[in-house]
């Protein structure tokens, strides 16, 4: 058609000279109209240009509003518009059109009729601009109305989704706008609901939308649906194929778009935007999903992300899904000399990953002392961060060091840390139960129990070890029936299925207090609790996630046979093994059990057969060390050097370890020599003044 | 002996709290509905079963008691009662200033019965009015119950447990979770060229907020979990609450994370505290769980980027509660916070610097073709 340019191709020569309109070969300058529709002479305006381009009514009156639209007179527009019947023009091409069937392969009428579809494009572009007008006016509801209309419309004419090729620029150009618009346009009239139809309806039907405008509807979508707080209802059943994931709620909605425009991009089909990547972290953050945040990470194409933002992030997200190897090798990387050695952030988190294994605690403080340099220029504020971290890492140092000297100024330095990490935040509440810890570990008990009283202040009483440390800091003090006042406390504050090792605690201090039947009691209601436990959550499997917040049942049955090997009821230990061994076939804790009760019944050969065993299966078990090298030690002169080894080994894992200095002193008398001996004896008499009934580090 | 103060208080019984007398071990609390007859309001009692208009009227008489000056727009507005109610600013700020007040959240609180039996009324409006209340409550109750000098807060936990006891009644058991997508599998978004595995064997579900038990009194270790999920409640009407409330949530979030503003942000922060004397920053900071940390982040996120960007005092608080809570992430160094929050910062700049172009515009074009 003469003179029917797309705007495109037009672009290069806008702004520039007077407007003119253009169709049928000639051509009209518009001042003259322009004037004419200022003054409201809409119908002369109409018929001058009708007159000068040979136009119909439709076509006089589409044109005037659009100019009216251009000179950002919305109102005028309007009222241009306001004159053409556009439904009745739609029905008129509409039927000649639509019941076209579907010719041969390519099921494509719309070949044959370019010119109903270029006279529906003109009226659709009016339709359109309509609704923009009335969007400009705020009259929303009715501007969604129109914008309605026009895909409709679309609808009807091309029954079969539009076809890649063979359609009118200018009718997709205005389709893909209708099919952006509408959406907005309710979501600003504040039909929420309207406006994840009008999404849904975008982006299922075949509108030939192009990638890039696909992609803003997709993300526009998943920005609605993951921040407006409206619930969107489920697709309707219309849209579901069998077999393909549908999404059931905001969420999963919203997270399903954002992948899909990272795949996109990764395809090369669309530009990279960055905030897809972020709304993406926040929605899979939300979902504790930070391992599929990592992959999602990984499969971006490299150049588009920083690669040391990458190596962070990717960090955290190993970091959160705790796959803390993985996470500590990507901070190697990024805090390396020649990419980012000084990010405080990547820091703090290497030394925290860092402080939970002894082995790398070494390297842990030298990430918390870098930290602490960049924190004093930098930010002041994470000083006391740092500083807490350093304390972790040489409190967990302590664990592999090789010498007592070492050892005891680690510790020193540790808690020196700690406390003048307090300084910079003394309202932190961990801070108050990590010192605690700590003192507690170093044997200060007074200190320990200051600090665990401020935490259970600090926290409201809300965190169950802070109840836990505190009753086994009394209970190392011999005050029992406070730490039994304690532990009934914490049993008020917590739900029936987080009472396991509180009860378990308590069970073991009524031992102590010499009253076994109150202690089988106890344990009686423990298993109660397993049994109403496995009724309404079905059978545990005895996995390390299911600890949380149930009761564990395999603890229980382990302590109940330690209840029993203390009363030296055998039989009954027996019994309480079986069932533990059933839920945990393999534990450390179970051959310990089972190498006492072996003992107690004069087997020496089957326990030292257990004891070994659980050496084996965990070598850093101390309480099994310690009662082979016992078992040893009762052995004869030649076994003397073995469980010499032993029990010092036991030491360098828990120095604080009664049993272990005490029968390290035997190994020494029996070796004639006196002075170690009484040195041992004298260690092991002083921690027995101050050990808890179960360690302190059970609490964490 | 140490262990007397931390748990002497919140347990103490009062009339709200009666009716789901024995905590765990009662299998399910009793619907919401037959609460709200045995609750001991005076004004309402002239009800007894009646439709939704009388009981917003009850309600309503049974508030104007309770405010200090009766507000003067319920008489004359045309509009329904309950709507005027949730709308409202001048009753929104009585309640908000009595709520707020220092002496209030104790058992005996009228306000805290009102919202307690309002809640109970089972009218959806009038939760919805409850519901309205809940940033200020929590916020209130949680920087409250870790002061030193221990005040009772058993209203203020009533109405909390009454918001918790009906959502563990209307989950029935069931966690929330989120199937998260695998692209590797077809959606009706996409489609995948991949063979299809067996359907949804391998894919990843999240559970965002676990099932819930009941429970008759906020015991300590439940607290977070608690005023947790009747944040969750908040979020999901979060779309019809009022600015004011959202505003409130920011405020007590900013404290929560207790973290230090850099010190050209303190002179912005001065003016809009005139409300709390005792605002000093490290003083509301409180241990933020992921129960209680997961619903705030959602809420957070609708405050910085759902809503009107016109919004501008919301917007603006939220994103310094958001600040305030990236310097706490990063403090506790929690990878997963520190991912969300550091991202919504990231958005909310990468908004402000966007110079958006709007594609449904259409080109000004010289010449007008047809």
């Amino acid at each position: 058609m003469p003179g029917s340019q797309s705007p495109v191709s037009s672009d290069h020569e806008e702004e520039t000279g007077e407007r003119e309109f253009r169709a049928n070969g000639n051509s009209m300058k518009t001042a003259e109209l322009e004037a004419k529709l200022d003054e409201g002479n809409i119908q002369e305006a109409e018929s001058s240009l009708r007159e000068g381009l040979s136009l119909n009514f439709e076509e006089a009156r589409a044109l005037l509003g659009r100019l009216e639209y251009q000179r950002g007179n919305v109102e005028g527009a309007l009222r241009v518009f306001e004159g053409i019947d556009l439904q009745a023009a739609i029905q008129r091409f509409q039927p000649s059109v639509g019941d076209k069937p579907s010719k041969k392969g390519r099921p494509r009428p719309e070949s044959v009729n370019n010119v109903p579809q270029h006279a529906a494009g003109l009226v659709l572009e009016a339709i359109y601009l309509k609704a923009k007008s009335l969007q400009k006016l705020g009259r929303l509801t009715e501007a969604a109305g129109e914008c309605k209309s026009v895909l409709d419309t679309v609808e009807k004419i091309f029954q079969h989704g539009i076809p890649d090729l063979q359609v009118d620029g200018r009718l997709q150009e205005t389709v893909s706008q209708a099919v952006e618009l509408l959406p907005e346009l309710w979501k600003q009239a504040g039909s929420h609901d309207e406006a994840i139809a009008a999404y849904r309806r975008a982006l299922l039907s075949q509108w030939n939308l192009d990638n890039e405008c696909c992609a803003r509807i997709q993300k526009k979508f998943a920005v609605f649906l993951l921040y407006s707080g409206v619930e969107a209802a489920a697709p309707s059943l219309s849209v579901q194929i069998d077999g393909s994931y549908i999404p059931r709620n905001n969420l999963e909605e919203a997270i399903l778009l954002l992948m899909i425009l990272i795949r996109k991009c990764a395809l090369g089909k669309t530009k990279w935007d960055p905030s897809v990547m972020e709304h993406l972290t926040f929605a899979l953050s939300l979902c504790s999903q930070t391992s599929v945040l990592a992959r999602q990470l990984e499969e971006v194409m490299p150049g588009t992300l920083n690669r040391i933002d990458r190596w962070v992030a990717l960090a955290l997200c190993h970091s959160g899904a705790r796959e803390n190897k993985e996470a500590l090798n990507l901070l190697r990387k990024s805090l390396h000399a020649n990419e980012r050695p000084d990010d405080l952030m990547a820091l703090l988190l290497a030394a925290k990953i860092c402080s939970e294994d002894p082995f790398l605690a070494a390297e842990g403080v030298g990430y918390a002392r870098r930290a602490i340099t960049c924190a004093s220029d930098d930010e002041e504020h994470l000083k006391g961060v740092a500083l807490r971290m350093l304390g972790h890492c040489l409190g967990r140092q302590t664990k592999v060091s090789s010498s007592d000297y070492e050892r005891s100024s680690l510790q020193g330095e540790a808690l020196k840390s700690l406390e003048e990490a307090l300084s910079f935040e003394s309202n932190n509440p961990d801070l108050l139960l990590e010192l605690a810890i700590q003192y507690a570990e170093n044997r200060n008990v007074n200190a320990a129990l200051r600090y665990a009283k401020q935490f259970i202040d600090a926290t409201g009483g809300s965190v169950l070890k802070g109840w836990r440390l505190l009753a086994l800091i009394l209970s190392s003090q011999k005050r029992y029936p406070e730490a039994q006042v304690v532990i009934d406390a914490a049993l008020d504050e917590t739900a029936k299925w987080e009472q396991g090792p509180l009860l378990r605690m308590k069970a073991k201090l009524k031992i102590f207090q010499s009253l076994p039947m109150d202690a089988i009691e106890t344990y009686r209601y423990l298993l109660a609790l397993v049994q109403a436990q496995r009724k309404s959550f079905g059978p545990v499997k005895a996995s390390p996630q299911a600890d949380d917040d149930k009761v564990n049942e395999f603890e229980v049955w382990l302590g109940l046979a330690n209840l029993y090997s203390s009363l030296s009821h055998w039989k009954d230990v027996e019994v309480c093994l079986e069932k533990a061994q059933s839920l945990r076939q393999f534990s450390a804790e179970t051959l310990h059990t089972e190498g006492i009760m072996y003992e107690g019944r004069g087997l020496v050969k089957e326990a030292l057969a257990s004891y070994t065993n659980a050496v084996l299966l965990d070598p850093n078990y101390v309480p099994c060390k310690v009662l082979l090298g016992a078992l040893l030690s009762k052995m004869g002169s030649q076994a003397l050097p073995v469980a010499r080894n032993l029990l010092s080994d036991a030491l360098r894992l828990e120095p604080t370890s009664r049993n272990a200095w005490y029968y390290l002193g035997m190994v020494h008398r029996d070796d004639g020599r006196n002075s170690d001996a009484a040195e041992c004896f004298q260690a092991a008499s002083m921690l027995e003044e101050s050990d808890p009934i179960e360690s302190f580090t059970s609490v964490l | 002996m140490s262990t007397s103060s931390p748990n002497s208080h919140p347990s103490s019984p009062t009339t709200p709290q009666k009716s789901p007398s024995s905590t765990t071990s009662s299998p399910k609390n009793p619907p919401p509905a037959s609460i709200s007859t045995s609750s001991s309001s005076t004004a309402a009692t002239t009800t007894t079963n009646t439709s939704s208009p009388t009981k917003v009227q009850a309600a309503l008489e049974s508030l104007t008691s309770i405010l200090p000056t009766p507000p003067s727009s319920l008489s004359t507005s045309p509009s329904p009662p309950a709507f005027v109610l949730l709308t409202s600013p001048e009753i929104s700020s009585q309640i908000s200033s009595l709520l707020r007040h220092p002496t209030s959240g104790s058992g005996d609180n009228h306000l805290c019965r009102w919202l307690y039996d309002t809640f109970h009324s089972s009218d959806p409006s009038l939760q919805l009015i409850v519901l309205r209340f809940v940033p200020l409550i929590s916020g209130l109750y949680l920087t409250r119950i870790t002061r030193r000098n221990r005040q009772p807060l058993a209203g203020f936990e009533a109405i909390l447990l009454a918001l918790y006891a009906h959502e563990t009644t209307a989950r029935n058991n069931h966690p929330i979770t989120v199937t998260v997508p695998d692209l590797s599998h077809p959606s009706i978004y996409h489609e995948s060229s991949s063979p299809q595995r067996n359907n949804s064997t391998d894919l990843n579900i999240a559970v965002i907020s676990s099932s819930l038990e009941p429970h008759g009194t906020v015991r300590s270790t439940r607290r977070a979990r608690i005023v947790g999920v009747a944040l969750e409640l908040f979020f999901s009407k979060i779309w019809v609450m009022s600015i004011e409330s959202k505003l409130d949530f920011c405020e007590f979030l900013d404290q929560w994370a207790g973290t230090h503003h850099n010190k050209n942000d303190e002179n912005e922060h001065d003016n809009n505290n005139d409300y709390e004397i005792d605002q000093d920053c490290n003083k509301g900071r409180i241990l933020l769980p992921w129960e209680l940390l997961g619903p705030c982040l959602r809420i957070l996120g609708h405050c910085m980027l759902g809503g009107e960007k016109e919004e501008l005092l919301l917007r603006e608080k939220a994103y310094r509660a958001c600040k305030s809570l990236y310097n706490r992430a990063t403090h506790d160094v929690n990878p997963k916070a520190i991912l969300a929050v550091g991202s919504l910062l990231r958005l909310v700049k990468m908004d402000k610097e966007l110079d958006e172009v709007d594609y449904t515009e259409i080109h000004n074009t010289r010449v007008i073709s047809i």
